[in-house]
């Protein structure tokens, strides 16, 4: 198998204390105390992970089934769902993506909620949970920098679970990549391990595009991240 | 004796934990709830006075406002908090029955999902309400719930998922549930969760926040008093 895989160096995460006081629904310019020191140690630590691992697999063969709304990719079909397959229509490669935070993180959260510490650990869930999507952004970029090379361009990344794609699609996924590809495992119920892990797709071709906002497409109005600013 | 059980309330809505905390800023330097409901109970205020009219009332201002999205998940389990500290000085009067909780909330994330925070959130606000609260944990399956569902018959059942994959699981527990205790009432909630589905799979309740499952164990235990 052709797979690329990375290890992200903590210096090319970038989440910084704004980032994730806004997410939290906080005034960046004036987060209380305890919030203020629990995402200042929490931000720190990042700088100790060695486990933040990330890659991506391309098919250059497969193509989008505009009439069935799927995408085939090694005999695996997918069905990402009307609203993925506009943005991926005009892709003539993809790129699967697997990505984590890594086990130290997701091993905080678990010993803080197993002690109870409610407040610490929906702060370290959290920060976990915007080191993976910051990790998958280096990787993101890796990929967007080699396709550019060959003058491709490269689409959002989606994800099984967002946008109405099953969830469920994730085992599909997994099976294009070797057993315990960056140390992530899936369980029967598509929950990955580490739990602060992200997997899916990203179209390649001359005529894709990346939207610095996507968020419109999503249904989920609740979500913390909604139109926050992405770049490759 | 008013005064005091508003600043507890006060304290609750705000997350003013104890002296100590330095949460909420402007409360900073103050007591809170935890010495203002000891304080209570040494000038002698009944413990259900405490619990009814200063702890219950905070907390329903928190859910209030956290459905209305005027605060946020630091700010509620920062209530929570400050909730737990009071309790803890009203505990023994749980254990001797000179405070009776309105009920029992049996929650647990649906077996295959390890999501908990949450249901714990949910679960801290079902228990700031004046509910005792089983909470199984994650992963937990059919079984689990109809164990601790036939030691406490009258409780409610809550069900949590954060995956469609999981979310299934929900039918095939509330099946179990109902087949053994016709009259349990089974309540469900998480991010893929729909009124829709609610109805498909015969649960009595889909609420989007916990003040919803707050509001329909409030009025299951209006109903049971007035019977």
């Amino acid at each position: 198998m052709n797979c690329m895989q990375y290890t992200i160096r903590p210096g090319e995460i970038n989440i910084d204390i704004k980032m994730v006081a806004r997410v939290m629904g906080f005034d960046p310019g004036d987060i209380p105390d305890p919030f203020d020191e629990l995402i200042r140690n929490e931000l720190e630590l990042i700088a100790t992970y060695d486990d933040i691992k990330g890659g991506y697999r391309i098919f250059r063969h497969a193509k989008p089934n505009l009439s069935a709304k799927t995408i085939a990719a090694n005999g695996i079909v997918f069905n990402p769902g009307k609203q993925i397959m506009r943005f991926l229509q005009d892709a003539e490669m993809f790129a699967f993506f697997m990505c984590t935070a890594g086990e130290t993180i997701s091993n905080r959260i678990k010993e803080k909620m197993n002690a109870s510490l409610q407040v610490e650990a929906y702060v370290t869930d959290y920060i976990g949970s915007l080191l993976a999507d910051a990790a998958m952004d280096v990787v993101h970029q890796h990929l967007a920098g080699d396709m550019k090379k060959q003058g491709l361009k490269v689409t959002n990344r989606y994800s099984p679970g967002y946008c109405n794609w099953n969830v469920d699609e994730q085992h599909k996924l997994f099976k294009l990549f070797p057993e315990g590809f960056c140390g992530i495992r899936i369980s029967g119920s598509a929950l990955m391990q580490p739990v602060k892990s992200v997997s899916g797709i990203i179209g390649i071709g001359t005529k894709v595009r990346f939207d610095k906002y996507v968020c419109n497409a999503c249904s989920n109005v609740n979500c913390n991240y909604r139109n926050i600013k992405h770049s490759v | 004796m008013k005064e005091l059980l508003d600043q507890i309330s006060c304290c609750i809505e705000f997350g003013k934990i104890n002296n100590q905390s330095p949460y909420p800023p402007d409360m900073k330097g103050k007591d809170g709830a935890d010495e203002l409901t000891l304080k209570a109970l040494n000038e002698g205020l009944n413990a259900g006075d405490i619990l009814n009219m200063a702890l219950i009332k905070g907390m329903e201002q928190v859910g209030d406002k956290f459905r209305k999205n005027k605060i946020f998940v630091p700010q509620v389990l920062m209530s929570a908090k400050a909730m737990g500290a009071a309790m803890a000085h009203l505990k023994p009067f749980f254990s001797s029955g000179d405070v009776k909780r309105k009920g029992t909330c049996i929650i647990g994330t649906v077996q295959g999902d390890l999501h908990d925070i949450g249901k714990n959130l949910v679960a801290m606000m079902v228990e700031g309400n004046g509910y005792e609260v089983i909470n199984l944990g994650t992963d937990v399956g059919a079984d689990r719930f109809l164990e601790e569902s036939e030691k406490y018959p009258e409780a409610v059942v809550a069900l949590s998922a954060l995956l469609t994959t999981t979310m299934v699981n929900m039918e095939t527990i509330v099946k179990t549930l109902k087949d053994k205790n016709p009259g349990v009432k089974v309540c469900i909630g998480g991010a893929p969760v729909t009124q829709d589905f609610c109805d498909r799979i015969s649960a009595d309740l889909y609420s989007p926040d916990p003040q919803g499952l707050v509001e329909y164990l409030n009025q299951l235990h209006t109903t049971n008093a007035a019977n």
